[in-house]
């Protein structure tokens, strides 16, 4: 699957589109207009908010714009409309914002100690071709680096799992 | 001389022991920050402040500026051994930076840019030094319609200054703005926009959204690009670096220039990306004629770091006097202030001027140890880079959702620095500027709170904004600089009948 600029384009405009809108629509239940003491709650969201969308709309209407262009230029010179991500690219972005996702689910469940240690050990072993074990060790020694940093020199508490408990770590 | 006074107090407050040590840590930080992709110096500056919140205001800003400095190096080092701007605004380096490096001088590049990025970052600490009072005194003479008035100069600035499509600076903007808006609000009490969940009541915090545009949106992008670094062979030659110094003063009207060029765009909202850009492009229509600029020049290394550099370190002036800060990173450290229960603007100078000369004895300090240190050590950070991907991409990643949770220990910020990596990774490849949306989100609060007493004074009515010749004389510059650079590049397009590609 290969994404075309010209769809990032529209789907980022809708989307910045949809905030405006959202933000507008709430501001309307605080109510935008004015009283004794001046503007309402949703007075400054409501028309930021309407400032937002309407820029959205001229992006959507200047990526139409640009990308008739290219259609035209496409079909004078034979060539196609330059990709916004091929498909090798999305596979690499996807891979890592998979597990990226992974990792945080995991430290919501194990704490961002076993996370980051189970993250980084399975990166380092699957992408990065090193032993498990290895891996592992790495994974590890960034969380106990962690746990320094943080714990013992900052005294800064890190979310933690019900496996730290079974350690000794609160 | 009240401010050379007021300087030599702020040595004493800058010189101790504890503050040296705290510069060292801040430069190094700052360049394994900068040498790192993913890690810039927005979000190292987020990262960090957290971790400040036990020290005192003074030792703190030291701290982050130290960081800030060591950042700018260590983005000009990646820049010339690896071809990878580490800073965005270090892209211009790598033109001439790279070619250098790559014919063999490598050593010869880095001096030259390490020795330009410290003669900009002392010629921008002696303006603000010369400036800081006068402005101080000047932004006194403020009341709520005048700071409206900057804060629109400031978002018209990088509308109409700004190198990307209006519309899409405009975006940026006021998505920053809403995002400012969420929660609890302080003026009227009221909840606004959290939609039912409560762990918006506190706000959405903007180092969170910085941790996840600058920091999981730049890795974002150095994934998909399949990271491949080919560096230069990184051993610095003491007698290298020496001859290099000796051949500085020859370039002095570039130095000069782009010096200046820095400092008008630190203090108005350009930034330090911007800067080094137009430096870099006045430098080679300057240029008389010699090697071409791309293949090596010195000129071209000296011209964007100098400016690079000089506006790096004039954007803290607004940020002090005024309360605007002009770049990102400035936007993050007086978000920073602010959690500290420090007021930026004109009091500050007033209520604490130790914490204001200190910082700025700090930056002539630190800015000397960042030159000296960066030459010791570039071969050590170098070598950072040669660590592969698949180890040090998920570290920065985990640093990333550490330091957002450091923020407030809320699991909800983890999956804010999850939405905004995306979103900055998106908005980057469209280029939508990011820069905007941080300091729409800082400065949202203050330009609301602005508008919403101008309003109560002036019982509603917007001719407030134009009442005297003060805010007048700002509004105006503020809608000539939203509107006059597009109708000149509007008019020039239209003259010269180039047609549109």
């Amino acid at each position: 699957m290969t994404v075309r600029r010209f769809h990032a384009e529209i789907g980022t405009a809708l989307a910045t589109g949809a905030v405006g809108a959202t933000a507008a629509i709430g501001a309307v239940g605080l109510g935008y207009g004015w009283e004794e003491r001046g503007p309402q709650p949703g007075y400054f969201p409501f028309y930021v908010g309407l400032i937002l969308i309407a820029a959205s709309i001229w992006n959507m209407v200047s990526a139409f714009a640009a990308h008739r262009q290219a259609t035209a230029h496409a079909e004078a010179t034979g060539e196609t409309e330059e990709p916004f991500l091929e498909r090798e690219h999305l596979d690499r972005i996807g891979r890592f914002i998979g597990a990226m996702i992974v990792f945080v689910i995991a430290t919501l469940f194990l704490g961002i100690y076993v996370g980051s240690t189970g993250y980084i050990a399975y990166s380092a072993w699957r992408q990065g071709k090193y032993r498990p074990i290895s891996a592992l060790a790495m994974g590890a020694g960034f969380a106990v680096s962690l746990y320094v940093i943080f714990e013992v020199i900052f005294k800064i508490p890190l979310l933690k799992g019900p496996i730290e408990p079974l350690l000794g770590i609160y | 001389m009240g401010n050379f006074d007021l300087l030599m107090q702020g040595f004493g407050v800058a010189i101790t022991p504890m503050h040296l040590l705290l510069m060292v840590a801040g430069v190094l930080m700052g360049l394994v920050v900068g040498v790192l992709p993913g890690l810039g110096a927005p979000n190292g500056v987020s990262l960090l402040i957290p971790l400040t919140f036990s020290l005192d205001p003074t030792s703190a800003i030291i701290l982050l500026s130290s960081m800030y400095w060591g950042a700018l190096f260590g983005g000009s080092t990646t820049s010339i051994l690896f071809n990878i701007p580490g800073e965005p605004s270090s892209v211009a380096t790598t033109f001439d930076g790279y070619p250098m490096a790559r014919s063999g001088e490598s050593t010869r590049a880095l001096t030259l840019a390490f020795m330009s990025a410290g003669i900009g970052a002392l010629t921008g600490v002696i303006v603000i030094t010369l400036l800081a009072g006068w402005a101080s005194n000047f932004a006194l003479r403020f009341g709520a319609p005048e700071y409206f008035a900057v804060y629109f100069l400031a978002f018209a600035a990088f509308i109409g200054m700004g190198s990307a499509a209006p519309m899409k600076t405009m975006v940026a903007l006021t998505t920053g703005l809403l995002l400012s808006t969420v929660g609890m609000d302080t003026i009227t009490g009221s909840v606004r926009l959290t939609f039912g969940y409560s762990e918006l009541l506190s706000g959405i915090s903007f180092l969170v959204v910085v941790i996840g545009l600058f920091g999981i949106g730049e890795l974002l992008s150095t994934v998909q690009e399949g990271l491949r670094f080919r560096g230069v062979a990184s051993k610095i030659d003491l007698r290298d670096v020496l001859k290099t110094i000796g051949e500085l003063p020859r370039y002095w009207a570039t130095s000069l220039r782009s010096a200046l060029i820095g400092i008008w765009m630190g203090i108005t909202p350009g930034g330090p990306t911007a800067a080094s850009f137009m430096s870099y492009g006045i430098a080679r229509s300057a240029s008389r004629k010699g090697k071409a600029f791309g293949t090596g020049r010195p000129e071209g290394i000296i011209a964007p770091e100098t400016a690079d550099h000089s506006a790096g370190s004039c954007a803290m002036l607004p940020m002090l006097a005024l309360g605007v800060p002009s770049s990102a990173t400035a936007a993050v450290m007086m978000g920073g202030l602010m959690i500290w229960g420090l007021t930026p603007g004109p009091m500050l100078f007033a209520t604490k001027p130790d914490f204001v000369w200190g910082l700025i004895a700090s930056m002539y300090v630190s800015n000397l140890i960042g030159v000296v240190l960066v030459l010791a050590t570039v071969p050590m950070f170098a070598a950072l880079l040669r660590i592969p991907f698949a180890i040090i991409g998920p570290m920065i990643v985990a640093i990333c959702f550490v330091g957002a949770y450091t923020v407030s220990n809320s699991t909800f910020d983890l999956w804010l620095v999850l939405l905004f990596g995306m979103v900055g990774y998106l908005f980057s490849k469209l280029d939508y500027p990011i820069a905007p949306l941080v300091l729409a989100m800082v400065l949202g609060h203050k330009a609301e709170n602005a508008f919403h007493q101008s309003m109560v004074l002036s019982d509603g009515s917007l001719a407030i904004f134009f009442a005297n010749p003060l805010v007048s004389a700002i509004m105006v510059v503020g809608i000539a600089l939203l509107v006059v650079p597009k109708l000149l590049a509007f008019g020039s397009r239209f003259r010269r009948r180039i047609p549109v590609e």
